[in-house]
């Protein structure tokens, strides 16, 4: 069963921050600077390499903080 | 769908890129960092452009002359020309027919262009190869490539290459799978400027896009996501199928010669299908994403002394726009590669 802990350093790692963020699966995704398309880029490679889930951009739109991508990826990995 | 061709044998492949280089670290000292991470991630330092008075047909005119002159071949003796851009000199009339009469081949030459983008390379090979296969023409030229670099976009660069292919019954099966999918046509568009949407005055004037970038109907729009999925999703499977059908276990081939998407795109591929980067060879951080020319630039630029020298086993796959993605297996043996021309 994927951990919600891995998966917020997996998104850290993915997003790769300009300087050092503490980052919770409550965070919101509009208060990260570095949120925009390269970060998408880096999750969704994440999301398919990590957890074997293909997430698209429309996916990503619907979720407001991060523990809603890893939602996400279960609900895609149950299906 | 998956094919394979007979009796044709790549001679030679030849590179032109435009002298004229752009750093993606040369910004403001305030967005130095984030530009950093730009490069980091895409993996492209530097891309090069066409100056204002160049062309992609320059520079495949160039790469052209020079590879039939390297292979001294005869004007008269080429039989064929097909150019894969998407970057013509005019909507009307095809550059293939153009640059038939700017080479001085003759005009008993077929010539005709094909519109296709990043996954061009395997699809021209087979186009004009299928010419070939039969024997009723024996040398042809395929020049690839488009002019698609600009200032603001950190991915694409210039480059025109020619491939020069003969009629060989003693070389080895080129086998191929190529695919399309025309419901992501919207994935990499320029909506404007074809009959459908005419140009018209509004569409030249820049508005912000969703994430605030200000941006002109008439350029290109590019839904990152949906081509980063497209590509991680199909073209690894596909380079598997292929290997199946061709009988060619991965593990057998040199070297994977790959469009130059960006450092994610290619990475992602590279570790899914398990293969070690000195079988990867990249051009990405120094000629950024070439279009169609991305696999014989590369070819050309990494592998020039191994191919020239020996013969070896390639996988080359395009992929992108359309969405159209194809991949072939081929035994290359001392192919003629001069030395990458700048113009």
């Amino acid at each position: 069963m994927p951990d919600v802990a891995q998966f917020v350093e997996n998104f850290v790692s993915a997003v790769d921050f300009q300087e050092q963020v503490t980052i919770s699966a409550e965070t919101p995704l509009a208060d990260l600077p570095e949120w925009d398309s390269l970060a998408a880029l880096g999750v969704i490679v994440m999301c398919d390499t990590e957890y074997g889930v293909s997430i698209t951009g429309g996916d990503l739109k619907q979720c407001v903080v991060v523990g809603d991508i890893f939602t996400k990826v279960l609900a895609k990995k149950a299906a | 769908m998956a094919l394979t061709l007979n009796n044709v044998r790549i001679r030679g492949i030849a590179s032109c890129v435009p002298q004229s280089t752009i750093s993606n670290l040369a910004c403001a000292e305030d967005k130095r960092s984030e530009r950093e991470r730009l490069v980091r991630n895409i993996g492209i330092h530097t891309r090069r452009i066409c100056y204002p008075w160049q062309y992609f047909s320059d520079l495949a005119k160039a790469a052209a002359e020079q590879l039939r002159e390297a292979l001294s071949w005869k004007r008269e003796e080429i039989d064929a020309l097909i150019v894969v851009t998407q970057s013509p000199d005019y909507l009307i009339p095809a550059t293939a027919i153009i640059l038939q009469n700017r080479l001085g081949l003759p005009q008993r030459t077929i010539a005709y262009d094909i519109n296709l983008g990043c996954s061009g390379y395997p699809f021209g090979i087979y186009t004009l190869g299928c010419m070939l296969s039969s024997g009723g023409i024996k040398k042809a030229l395929l020049l690839v490539g488009d002019k698609c670099a600009s200032m603001s976009d950190p991915l694409f660069s210039d480059c025109g290459t020619a491939t020069a292919l003969e009629f060989d019954p003693s070389s080895s099966p080129i086998h191929f799978d190529m695919n399309s999918d025309g419901a992501g046509y919207r994935a990499i568009i320029l909506p404007v400027g074809g009959h459908r949407e005419p140009v018209q005055l509004h569409h030249l004037l820049p508005h912000a896009d969703a994430e605030g970038e200000m941006h002109r109907d008439v350029d290109l729009i590019l839904d990152g996501t949906a081509v980063l999925n497209f590509s991680i999703q199909r073209v690894p499977p596909a380079i598997r199928s292929l290997s199946e059908y061709s009988k060619t276990p991965l593990e057998k081939i040199d070297y994977f010669v790959m469009h130059q998407a960006n450092r994610m795109i290619n990475e992602t591929i590279r570790k899914k299908l398990g293969l070690p980067p000195e079988k990867v060879p990249s051009t990405l951080q120094d000629f950024g994403n070439t279009s169609s020319a991305s696999i014989p630039l590369t070819m050309t630029t990494r592998l020039r002394d191994v191919l020239q020298d020996k013969p070896a086993t390639l996988l080359l796959s395009g992929f992108g726009i359309g969405l159209s993605w194809g991949s072939c297996i081929l035994k290359s043996d001392s192919i003629v590669m001069p030395p990458l021309l700048e113009l």
